[in-house]
């Protein structure tokens, strides 16, 4: 039996949600969804949990994780009850279900905490250099191994128990026995998923939103191997040095798009931005940015003179690794992989 | 022409008329214009009416003649309101434009003979565009009055039909005519406006022939129907797995009406009716948001369908494509199962919801006759007189006031023309 908790809608609008109580039960926003299929129909049944305030049900819903909010049943809702936003907001609340430390939901909810903790991360990184009287290489030796213990840190202590958390919330809970070679004979899912995001090309049929997505992801995630593994600053090799800029040129480049259609508000989905997003793109369009200008400046040998520009992307990265990545909408990428894994397990089940 | 009435009745489809027939019979004298070729309105295009499955145009059709035959009632049709002014003394001065229908009215016997030799053909209007009509045309054939009239814009002027008329009933040099007159009362009855269904192009209303509105399906049925059976429009096939598409721009924001248009359950469960009547072995989908059967034997005509055999699906239909044999795939969650499910059918019909027809308030000049936040005209003593207006001496009555079925037009029209007549004693 299920718990009704009459409050989650007023939770639930401080992570973005709309007035989706004005929902009258049409069904036009599931059957208008062109990723909705007659196994998983969605958005009007999160919407239906949502109005009743069915918090177990929501949690153990993998739902809210296979929209890649289109928008159009937004826009073509009878009542406007912004049923796509809903779907966003929940994805925002499960974030924060889903993390043990719950500093997810508090940076979710408030924006002067989250401004908070940019500020004191910057002001670690500033005072951090200060110590080390702004010799420039020694912090560009820390800055470099600090991304690797952030990496390592960030995933084992926060986002693998928060993963097991979704689990939990997921399999465990609703006690569905998932044999255990499926976990193994799933896995491909999984990887498929995080690095193509094949779902979201049958979304609206939209190819080049998902186009922009998958380099960026690829971009992304090269640019990361190729700072930490290949020493891209450090780095003399021509090949290498191409490669960076390559991948930091399609990371600055795809997100000025993004940002600037958030800020024109052309698309249905980018609408209505909560400061998560903003972060999100906006960060990632810096650290894309400086990363490219700290390569070309040591390039043109004026780093040394411009010590602050390194000072500058640190900040970013710290920011960008203690704030946005296991507490940030950085998790989702994470989270939609493992729901396509999940949904997967519970077929086979 | 006189000049001087008691009442200026502003449409004569069924409110009009009974408005007018109540005044007239009380003995004022009553001035009724009609903006269309006849007087009838909507209702006189009907098949049959809901609950009772009578005939609509044998309901219509004593009133439509006893209106145009009362020697109390002037009628002008293709006329309409140009101004109208409140005067200090309380009365309105008025002023009309009667279109020109390059027909003479008197002299026109109705025989047709015109239409056999003009060589002009467009849609017909009255129809709603299922078949085709020539440039000269008598609206439909219990059109009151029935009399020829020429749509110019369409006409290539050849003459043809001035020469086979038996009467020399055509005129050509007919102009724009520019009435005055003034009243002491003014009734607005100019119903509603049927919602346009390209609106909502996910339905593919125009694009898919197969695809037609309530209103086209209600002439299909109809005693004076344009086919004599029921086809559909893409290859004249008889249909045999028709759908129902509810709430067609009622009820939904994203086309700016969110109120319910009060008919659309009933007449879309009367056609099913019909239809089962006329084609028994055809299966037909009702897919509805909620139905509403609150009147009068409405909930007993509603289970009446559904032990007829007609399935009603609770969910609304998002989307309509078509396959190359012209059958049509509709896409819809059936809330029923919480699931996303596709049915083919090969006819569609849309149940378009009724919009409001607020053209009548430019004319008031002096005077602002307000209208509601539907665009309904405003009833500021609904409970009290709803057929009171803004305006003192202007009174309402039907669909003007809002979506409404027959019977409660006809009551709405008495209503007004009982408080008119309090209105207009206590002037004189």
């Amino acid at each position: 039996m299920a718990t009704i908790n009459p409050e989650f809608g007023k939770e639930l609008k401080k992570y973005g949600a709309f007035d989706y109580n004005a929902c009258y039960n049409c069904g036009t926003c599931t059957a208008i969804c062109s990723l909705s299929t007659e196994t998983d129909s969605f958005p009007r049944e999160m919407v239906r949990l949502s109005t009743i305030g069915n918090e177990d049900d929501i949690k153990a819903s993998l739902k809210p994780w296979l929209c890649y909010y289109c928008g159009e049943c937004s826009s073509n809702c009878p009542r406007q009850a912004s049923p796509g936003e809903l779907m966003m907001s929940l994805r925002r609340w499960l974030t924060s279900v889903y993390d043990w430390t719950g500093l997810s939901g508090l940076l979710y909810k408030s924006l002067p905490l989250s401004i908070l903790a940019f500020l004191l991360t910057a002001a670690a990184v500033i005072g951090f250099s200060i110590r080390e009287n702004f010799d420039l290489e020694r912090i560009m030796h820390v800055g470099h191994y600090f991304e690797m213990i952030a990496i390592g840190s960030v995933f084992t202590v926060i986002l693998l128990p928060n993963i097991i958390r979704m689990w939990w919330f997921v399999i465990g809970k609703p006690k569905i026995k998932v044999p255990a070679k499926s976990y193994f004979k799933a896995l491909g899912e999984l990887f498929v998923h995080m690095f193509t995001q094949k779902r979201a090309l049958g979304c609206d049929n939209n190819q080049f939103r998902w186009f922009e997505h998958f380099i960026l992801v690829i971009g992304y995630l090269t640019l990361l191997f190729t700072t930490v593994f290949l020493d891209w600053f450090s780095s003399s090799n021509l090949f290498i040095i191409i490669l960076g800029y390559i991948e930091s040129i399609i990371v600055f480049g795809v997100t000025i798009d993004f940002v600037s259609s958030r800020i024109k508000k052309s698309k249905e989905v980018s609408k209505h931005s909560q400061p998560s997003d903003w972060f999100f793109v906006i960060w990632l369009l810096l650290m894309g940015l400086t990363a490219f200008i700290v390569r070309l400046f040591i390039d043109l040998n004026i780093l040394e003179q411009n010590s602050w520009m390194y000072l500058f992307h640190l900040i970013i990265l710290a920011q960008w690794a203690v704030i946005i990545v296991p507490f940030g909408k950085w998790t989702h990428f994470l989270y939609r992989s493992f729901a396509m894994y999940m949904a997967k397990l519970k077929i086979q089940s | 022409m006189n000049t001087q009435y008691d009442v200026l009745v502003v449409g004569a489809g069924i409110a009009g008329e009974e408005s007018a027939l109540k005044l007239a019979d009380m003995g004022f004298r009553v001035l009724l214009i009609e903006k269309e070729p006849s007087i009838g309105g909507k209702m006189i295009l009907l098949s049959k009416v809901f609950p009772t499955l009578d005939c609509a145009a044998c309901i219509t059709t004593p009133k439509v003649s006893e209106t145009a035959r009362h020697p109390n009632i002037t009628l002008l049709t293709l006329t309409e309101a140009d101004s109208i002014i409140k005067e200090n003394n309380g009365s309105f001065s008025v002023t009309l434009k009667k279109h020109p229908r390059y027909v003479i009215e008197k002299d026109c016997t109705g025989c047709q003979e015109c239409e056999t030799v003009c060589p002009s053909i467009v849609d017909d209007q009255f129809q709603f565009n299922l078949v085709a009509r020539k440039a000269v045309y008598i609206p439909f054939n219990i059109a009151n009055p029935r009399v020829a009239l020429i749509d110019i814009e369409n006409c290539m002027l050849c003459g043809s039909c001035e020469q086979k008329c038996p009467s020399n009933a055509i005129d050509f040099s007919q102009k724009e005519e520019i009435i005055q007159v003034k009243v002491n009362a003014v009734i607005v009855a100019t119903g509603f406006n049927l919602f346009d269904p390209t609106l909502i192009p996910r339905y593919g209303f125009g694009k898919y022939k197969n695809v037609i509105t309530s209103m086209q399906m209600e002439r299909e049925l109809a005693p004076t129907r344009p086919f004599n059976n029921i086809l559909r429009p893409s290859d004249g096939k008889t249909p045999d797995k028709i759908a129902y598409i509810f709430c067609t721009g009622s009820r939904d924001q994203t086309c700016g009406n969110a109120i319910c248009s009060q008919v659309c359950c009933m007449y879309s469960t009367k056609q099913a009716q019909l239809l089962m009547g006329a084609l028994p072995m055809a299966d037909i989908t009702m897919y509805y948001i909620n139905i509403r059967a609150f009147g009068k034997g409405f909930n007993e005509f509603y289970m009446q369908a559904k032990d007829m055999g007609a399935k009603y699906v609770k969910g609304k239909v998002a989307s309509v494509s078509e396959k190359e044999n012209g059958n049509l795939i509709l896409r819809y969650e059936d809330i029923a199962t919480g699931k996303v499910t596709e049915s083919e059918h090969d006819l569609v019909v849309l149940s378009v919801g009724l919009l409001a027809n607020p053209a009548i308030t430019s004319v008031f000049k002096d005077e602002t006759l307000e209208i509601d936040a539907s665009k309904y005209i405003k009833q500021p003593e609904l409970l009290q007189s709803p057929a009171l207006t803004s305006i003192k001496g202007v009174f309402v009555a039907g669909t003007a006031t809002a979506p409404m079925d027959i019977p409660d037009t006809i009551m709405s029209a008495g209503a007004a023309a009982a408080e008119t007549s309090g209105y207009l004693k206590q002037l004189s």
